[in-house]
């Protein structure tokens, strides 16, 4: 039994929808995970594609649940928000920006390109503390709801593929072949619905900096 | 105690201990709590065993650091635990000890020895990082200690040794393991080199020793040797980079590393962009797609952190080249630079663009009075890099068009068979091509590639580098000449884009506007700052020119001229263009330039293309996408204003045109991005010319089914043009419609539109809307046919396909007026047939026929059954109302046909009393005498039996005159009532008790129809005396008529009348009397005989009788000259008035 449990961290934009699914889910499998986004602000859709409901990290998904119930209860059901956000408020109480963590992870899954730039610059622009270096792999996952599942189970193989190997991905099942586990996973992912990854959407990072203090 | 403790701990299962641990935890030492934890580690599981140890690193280091000493060895036992997180804690447990108290480094170092040698990685590892904090701490330490013994000594050099066999690690076989060597290399580097002022340290790392603050005097410790040894672990990194088969993962370590090396020793970042440069130009084959993607990721990120640190200012060049392409955008890039470019005192390294002047004098300085704290650089990588800048200037001239051709032919040979993914990811259309910035590069990249395989002229100068002076001077004369050959060039540059525009190769063609950009933002600082302070020491022998010196700006005007006059140039040159082969770069370029300008140029553009627009079609394509494009670029503020204009001018060109048949306005209309209002009106007048008009519409149909975000409003267009005057335009549109209406999504729309259109109707006045915009104020205009029928093209050409439409003309037809109604009536003949009598809504509208539409009900009847006999559910329906809901006859007459014998029997002296007209039209369907041909006739009666019911009408029911003139309608039909069909008239009539009143009338205008029949109406006549016709007044006198008229066939028939009656008819006609007398007297003898017996003395007392006798049955009103005589009859006025609306429902034909 390995000393500590491998300790990830999801990270989407929002931290709504992409890292709250592979949260859901790699916490139903028992790991120790997190999730995060990136962004400046917490993004929801709006009644058009043009007004998004915009809160800050601090607001609570219960908040926001009943900020848009009280807005156009209707809407929000039929497009899934008020679900999505009822499932995240039963995992934890609001969403949390990645750049503000300062906790130690194993393993970084990023779900878009974009935000996969922003988790490297921010752990870059970290100072340098304990060498450890964490792992940051980019999984491409379109932001809606079908998808985001998808997603989120390619990423519990990609986790459960390296049960040892995470703690140590250098050696034995090496990244290698977790990668190529993954690549095939997104050609499926590919096959099954239009604008999924393309399979270079992986990228993998080893990164020096080191998110946070040792403990 | 020790042993009390270790049997409680046997007989206990873990969880027990910790409670129980607890327990006691207030009443026992420190020291006592430790050595119990330890004995419960020494027999319980991996995880719990680290529990407990860190509880105890936590007693003993942090709480009690006395303890440490005595427990050192207890804990340093578990080094050779099973457990491989056991064994880490160890090495975790060395450091926080030694960091604790330096002294047990002497005792510890040893240990780490040997777990850095540990089987496990994960150990290795984990030894590595302890190494790089414990190589700071050991060096610390003994810096302090003034007098080294023999045993730091030793531990330092086993410190050494471990750092050694770190840097071996860096050709370890494993991934993980070399990386980790990457990061202590970094760390050992930046401690192994002094720290400067423009050092970017973190803050935590402010107390961290550095070589600046190892004394040169030190007992043992070695400035120079530590000195070296960092630059040679520089050097082993540098190499380990160049690797041609270096993983992805190190490589990315190692790119972090250098990045981190430049920013907090700011003197190797010579070394570290020039390894950026190297790696990115000669990216390891090996790497897949996605991990070139990754490098080039770092690459960039590193390089914008690199560029960000104020040091960075003389490598702005080469790191903005890299940045560039590496994808990054000049305006990003210049906002990454520092803002200020602190002056600084002294120049290390020569910026890139200037040439090898500064170097010089500065490499001079460096030699002679070296800087007291830093130090000098490592001479290898010095010579490295100047010997690149010298290869390179050696390249630069020699890079003219012909070499590089020749070079890229030769090199066609070695290319290999795939294309490396390191390429294609990596490879960018060279944007710059031919510029001497992009000449330059190539000379850099070229230099740097042949430095490193040990060639070029730079390598041999750095190598005499006594000599180097000298050779300097050569390359000094030849850059001093170049000088002002870029500066002049960028002169060119920044001044007129038209210059290179022109005459120019396709190079210059690409994007001239958007890369002087960054040549003018980036070049000047570099120059400015280092041409200054040379130019005392240049000694006047060369005048420094300056570009604000010898030229003025251009004014406004001049600039605005310059550019106007290039724009037409290139408009003029579409014909050589086009024969180059480089029509669609001129047309790119044209289309860019217009759209940056404002005003006039643009329309000199639209009018040039317009002037050809079949030819020109594609720049007209290419200024219309790039005006959308700048209005996006714009957005959210942007305004579609200059777009609108320029799409305005092309179509209305267009549309002006006379003769354009090849769909251009199609193509135009339909790749647009965005239809404007203006546009669309431009799009509706060409719908309305005749001769387009087809052409115009399919474009606008196009536009409606594929924009479907704005086809309502297209829509309207083609609903707006279905009520156009003009006849071709209308029905074109309305045929559009009609197949549009198909479409779920439109028909709504459409219904809405007509409904609207046939709501004015119920109006008192036409709506302005009819006369098109501009007539607003002839308001009072009262409806005519024409707008009439205006408002309901679209609704009738819709009704055929939807019939439920149906209703709600009724609904508008009962509010309209009595004008209205009639252009009703008259135009919906066509879409009534088109529904024909199965329709069931036209069938629900006859059943409830609203009140007020009655006569448009009639009208439908009417057209439906004109043609084709009514359908029984038609006559259902119409049954149905005429017996609850409207009874008036008229309703039956389109169904007459389809009605029972006795219905119509029933109906007949209603239907007589009509108007003539419409009386007539009611015998020609029951007579089967309509216009229609080949329709088989239906009618329930037959000719004779509708002659027969005419007779048997009930006078009181009917007056006579009615049934007189029904009867004369009939007789009008010579071709149905022969004289066949008559005389079983006769006959049956005859035979009928009471004899009807007009059956001499029928008898008497039967036989001027048909002479002949006189035999047969003799046979009548006597038939008749033995009915003993006299006994009805009306008859009889007919019978007289008669018997007068066929005389002298009558004879014999007036012969038998009894004598009464002989001698009533003499009365009535008293020259009857002497022929018959005389007829008489002609008998023959034969004939008297047989005569004679049957002339009874009676009789001919009254033939020969003279005197008067009293009649026998005297009848005062005799005489009806209104059943006898054939007269005009004038009707009753109301009844005219009523019946002629309704003759002229049945009888317009449209």
């Amino acid at each position: 039994m390995p000393a500590h449990p491998l300790r990830v961290a999801v990270v989407c934009s929002s931290n709504q929808n992409r890292s709250m699914e592979a949260h859901n889910i790699l916490s139903k499998r028992g790991f120790d995970v997190r999730s995060f986004g990136t962004g400046t602000h917490v993004k929801l859709p709006g009644p058009a594609p043009d007004k998004p409901n915009i809160y800050d990290f601090k607001t609570t998904y219960e908040q926001m649940y009943n900020d848009l119930v009280r807005k156009d209860k209707e809407l929000y059901t039929q497009n899934g928000i008020l679900h999505m956000l009822d499932r995240n408020k039963r995992i934890k109480t609001q969403p949390e920006r990645f750049q503000s963590c300062k906790e130690q992870f194993d393993l970084v899954i990023t779900c878009e390109e974009r935000v996969y730039d922003q988790v490297l610059e921010d752990l870059n622009s970290r100072e340098q503390e304990t060498f450890q270096p964490v792992h940051v792999i980019n999984v491409d996952i379109q932001d809606n709801h079908e998808e985001a599942t998808l997603g989120a189970f390619l990423i519990c193989e990609l986790c459960q593929c390296a049960p040892c190997g995470v703690r140590d991905p250098v050696r034995g099942l090496g990244l290698v072949q977790l990668r190529r586990r993954l690549r095939g996973g997104q050609r499926e992912q590919a096959g099954a619905g239009p604008g999924a990854g393309s399979p270079d959407g992986l990228l993998h990072q080893l990164d020096p900096a080191v998110a946070g203090p040792s403990a | 105690m020790a042993s009390d403790v270790r049997e409680q701990a046997h007989g206990s299962v873990a969880s027990q201990l910790h409670s129980s641990e607890e327990d006691r935890a207030f009443d026992m030492t420190t020291s006592e709590k430790v050595v119990e934890l330890l004995n419960q580690a020494a027999l319980i599981s991996t995880e719990e065993k680290l529990i407990v140890l860190k509880q105890v690193q936590e007693l003993i280091i942090n709480k009690d650091p006395s303890l440490l000493d005595n427990f050192l060895d207890e804990i340093i036992a578990f080094q050779t635990d099973k457990s491989i997180e056991v064994r880490k804690f160890v090495i975790g447990f060395i450091e926080e000890a030694c960091k604790r108290d330096c002294e047990l480094l002497l005792r510890l170092i040893a240990n780490l020895n040997m777990l850095m040698r540990d089987e496990s990685v994960n150990v290795v590892k984990k030894a590595i990082l302890t190494l790089s904090q414990l190589y700071k701490v050991a060096l610390q330490w003994l810096v302090r200690t003034k007098s080294v013994s023999d045993m730091q000594e030793a531990c330092w050099d086993m410190v050494t040794q471990l750092k050694e066999d770190v840097l071996a690690l860096l050709d370890s076989d494993n991934d993980g393991v070399r990386t980790y060597a990457i990061k202590f290399t970094e760390s050992l580097i930046i401690t192994l080199s002094p720290r400067t002022p423009d050092s970017d340290t973190p803050k935590k790392q402010e107390g961290d020793i550095s070589l600046d603050k190892i004394p040169k005097d030190h007992t043992y410790i070695r400035y120079d040797t530590l000195c070296d040894e960092g630059k040679l672990a520089l050097e082993q990194l540098l190499k380990f980079m160049v690797h041609p088969a270096i993983s992805s993962i190190n490589l990315t370590a190692a790119l972090g590393s250098l990045a981190t090396l430049a920013r907090q020793r700011p003197m190797f970042m010579s070394e570290v962009v020039q390894a950026y440069e190297t790696l990115h130009a000669n990216l390891p084959p090996t790497l897949a797609k996605s991990q070139v993607s990754s490098v080039r990721k770092n690459l960039k990120l590193h390089l914008v952190s690199v560029l960000k640190h104020p040091s960075s200012v003389d490598f702005q060049g080469q790191i903005s080249t890299l940045l560039l392409d590496l994808g990054m955008s000049q305006s990003e890039i210049s906002r990454c630079t520092p803002a200020t470019v602190q002056p600084r005192k002294r120049l290390h390294h020569e910026p890139y663009v200037e040439g090898k002047r500064t170097k010089m004098v500065e490499d001079d300085d460096d030699k002679e009075e070296p800087a007291p704290v830093v130090t000098p650089k490592p001479s290898s990588s010095s010579g490295t890099q100047s010997s690149i800048d010298l290869t390179a200037e050696f390249l630069l001239p020699l890079l003219n068009p012909e070499n590089v051709a020749n070079l890229v032919l030769i090199s066609m040979v070695y290319l290999p068979e795939v294309m490396p993914a390191s390429f294609q990811a990596t490879y960018t259309p060279v944007e710059s091509a031919g510029t001497d910035a992009q000449i330059k590069h190539l000379a850099r990249l070229m230099a740097t590639q042949m430095t490193a395989a040990g060639l070029g002229p730079g390598l041999e100068l750095c190598k005499a580098r006594d000599e180097e002076v000298k050779e300097e001077d050569g390359g000094m004369g030849e850059s001093s000449s170049k000088d002002p050959l870029i500066i002049r060039k960028l002169s060119a540059v920044s001044l007129g884009q038209a210059i290179s525009v022109v005459g120019a190769q396709q190079a210059a063609y690409k994007s001239p506007v958007t890369e002087e950009a960054p040549q003018i933002k980036k070049l000047p600082e570099p120059i400015l700052p280092t041409t200054q302070p040379k130019a005392p020491g240049a000694s006047g022998r060369k005048k420094v020119f300056k570009l604000a010196d010898v030229v003025q700006p251009f004014s406004e005007a001049q600039i605005e001229k310059l550019a106007n006059m290039a724009i037409k140039r290139i408009l003029q040159s579409e014909k050589a263009i086009a024969q180059s082969g480089m029509s669609h770069v001129r047309v790119k370029l044209l289309a860019r330039l217009v759209t940056q300008f404002e005003g006039g140029k643009k329309n000199d553009l639209l009018q040039f293309i317009l002037e050809d627009m079949r030819g020109r079609s594609e720049l007209a394509f290419s200024l219309l996408f790039h005006e959308y494009n700048e209005y996006l670029g714009q957005q959210p503020s942007g305004s579609l204003d200059s777009y609108e204009h320029c799409l305005f001018t092309l179509l209305s060109g267009l549309q002006e045109k006379p003769e354009q048949r090849d769909g251009l306005f199609t193509k135009l209309v339909l790749e647009a991005p965005v239809i404007t209002d203006s546009a669309l009106e431009v799009i509706q007048r060409y719908c309305e010319d005749e001769s387009r008009v087809y052409l115009g519409m399919s474009t606008l149909k196009e536009l409606i089914l594929k924009r479907p975000s704005r086809q309502y409003q297209y829509l309207n267009v083609l609903l707006n043009l279905s009520s156009h005057e003009k006849e071709k335009v209308r029905s074109t549109a309305l045929s559009f419609i009609k197949r549009m209406y198909e479409k779920e999504h439109l028909k709504d729309c459409i219904e809405k539109f007509a409904l609207t259109y046939m709501q004015f109707l119920v109006h008192p006045n036409p709506p302005s809307l009819l006369f098109g915009a501009g007539e607003d104020t002839e308001v009072a205009a009262s409806w005519t046919e024409e707008t009439v029928r205006q408002c309901l093209y679209l609704y009738l050409s819709l009704l055929p396909v939807n019939h439920c439409l149906v209703h709600e003309l009724a609904a508008v037809y009962t509010e309209a007026i009595a004008d209205i109604k009639r252009s009703v009536l008259r135009v919906i003949e066509q879409p009534i047939r088109g529904m024909g009598m199965s329709s069931p809504d036209l069938l629900l509208l006859v059943e409830n026929c609203p009140k007020g539409a009655e006569t448009l009900v009639t009208r439908c009847l009417h057209i439906l059954t004109d043609k084709v006999p009514p359908s029984p559910e038609l006559v259902e329906r119409v049954r149905d109302l005429y017996h609850k809901r409207v009874p008036d006859v008229r309703f039956l007459i389109p169904v007459i046909n389809g009605l029972e014998k006795n219905e119509v029997i029933q109906a007949l002296p209603k239907l007589i009393k009509l108007n003539p007209i419409v009386v007539k039209e009611v015998f020609n369907r029951l007579l089967g005498t309509q216009h229609s041909e080949g329709s088989p006739s239906m009618s329930p009666l037959t000719p004779g039996e509708l002659l027969i019911a005419l007779h048997n009408i009930d006078s009181s029911k009917c007056d006579m005159k009615s049934i007189i003139k029904a009867t004369n309608l009939c007789f009008g039909e010579k071709n149905v009532y022969t004289s066949e069909v008559l005389a079983v008239v006769m006959q049956q009539l005859m035979e009928q008790t009471p004899l009807p009143i007009l059956l001499m009338r029928t008898v008497i205008q039967s036989l001027t129809m048909y002479p002949r029949l006189a035999g047969f109406v003799m046979n009548i006549l006597a038939r008749l005396i033995h009915k003993q016709v006299w006994k009805y007044p009306k008859v009889w006198e007919g019978f007289v008529k008669c018997c007068q008229r066929t005389k002298p066939q009558s004879y014999n028939v007036l012969l038998q009348l009894p004598p009464p009656q002989l001698a009533s008819v003499f009365e009535r006609c008293p020259e009857m009397r002497e022929p018959l007398l005389q007829h008489v007297h002609a008998f023959t003898p034969h004939q008297v005989h047989s005569i004679q017996a049957h002339i009874p003395a009676s009789v001919m007392a009254v033939l020969e009788a003279n005197s008067r006798k009293p009649e026998p049955e005297p009848q005062p009103e005799l005489h009806h000259p209104e059943i006898i005589e054939e007269r005009e009859v004038c009707c009753d006025e109301a009844e005219v008035a009523t019946d002629l609306f309704f003759c002229f429902v049945m009888y317009i034909r449209v």
